[in-house]
């Protein structure tokens, strides 16, 4: 069964390399197509480098979309992730 | 925890290789086995077959390993160790990729517990990832 699932997190630091790292590596265990878009920017949640390259910045919202069979638990796992990775220090 | 594919960065420069594989290391989460195999046997540039195989054997956890030469003429020096005919890890691939982006992309692959395809064609899709 496709189902597909978003959700928006506030970042309160910066996208560095590591935390891009933790993403995709979890991102990767999902069978759900996952996206995360920043502005009009776009990167595909399994690629490091794509993470990377979008560069989000604290402050910015990041939009997570996941399509698939496990698309809510992908979100839910991202978003999680998301916000604990970019806590300052991380 | 599951064996992940094994990952062996030849570069003509050893200080080049164990940079790459500190952070590659880093960014697969110390899951993955990345080894360098940088410069020749008496620490100058250029690259050496010993180092080469010596490295397959520590990156080998017995589901596979990538090799990533820096430039064109460290494949031959990798190619001329495959064509020895010695027994070495199987499966091995050789990636054609960007050195830094493609171990960390190989590395965060191999972490996530893929085969050596999927590790092998994400080091390979980093030729397609723009940073800025």
């Amino acid at each position: 069964m496709q189902e597909s699932c978003e959700a928006v997190v506030m970042l309160t630091g910066d996208l560095h390399a590591r935390p891009a790292a933790s993403l995709a590596i979890a991102a990767a265990g999902f069978e759900a197509s996952i996206a995360f878009l920043v502005g009009d920017r776009r990167a595909d949640a399994k690629s490091v480098l794509s993470v990377m390259a979008i560069g989000a910045t604290s402050g910015q919202q990041v939009r997570i979309l996941a399509e698939g069979p496990d698309a809510p638990q992908a979100v839910e796992a991202l978003r999680d992730l998301l916000a604990q990775a970019t806590q300052v220090g991380a | 925890m599951n064996a992940t594919v094994g990952i062996v960065l030849v570069s003509h420069s050893a200080a080049l290789a164990r940079g790459t594989a500190d952070l590659a290391a880093q960014m697969g989460a110390g899951r993955v086995r990345v080894v360098a195999a940088g410069g020749t046997d008496d620490g100058g540039l250029g690259t050496s077959i010993d180092k080469v195989r010596q490295a397959l054997g520590e990156a080998d956890g017995g589901v596979g390993v990538l090799v990533l030469p820096d430039l064109g003429s460290a494949v031959l020096t990798v190619r001329a160790l495959l064509a020895l005919d010695e027994p070495l890890p199987a499966p091995l691939e050789v990636a054609d990729a960007p050195f830094v982006e493609g171990a960390v992309a190989a590395a965060v692959t191999a972490a996530a517990g893929r085969d050596l395809m999927s590790v092998l064609t994400a080091a390979q899709e980093a030729w397609h990832a723009r940073k800025l």
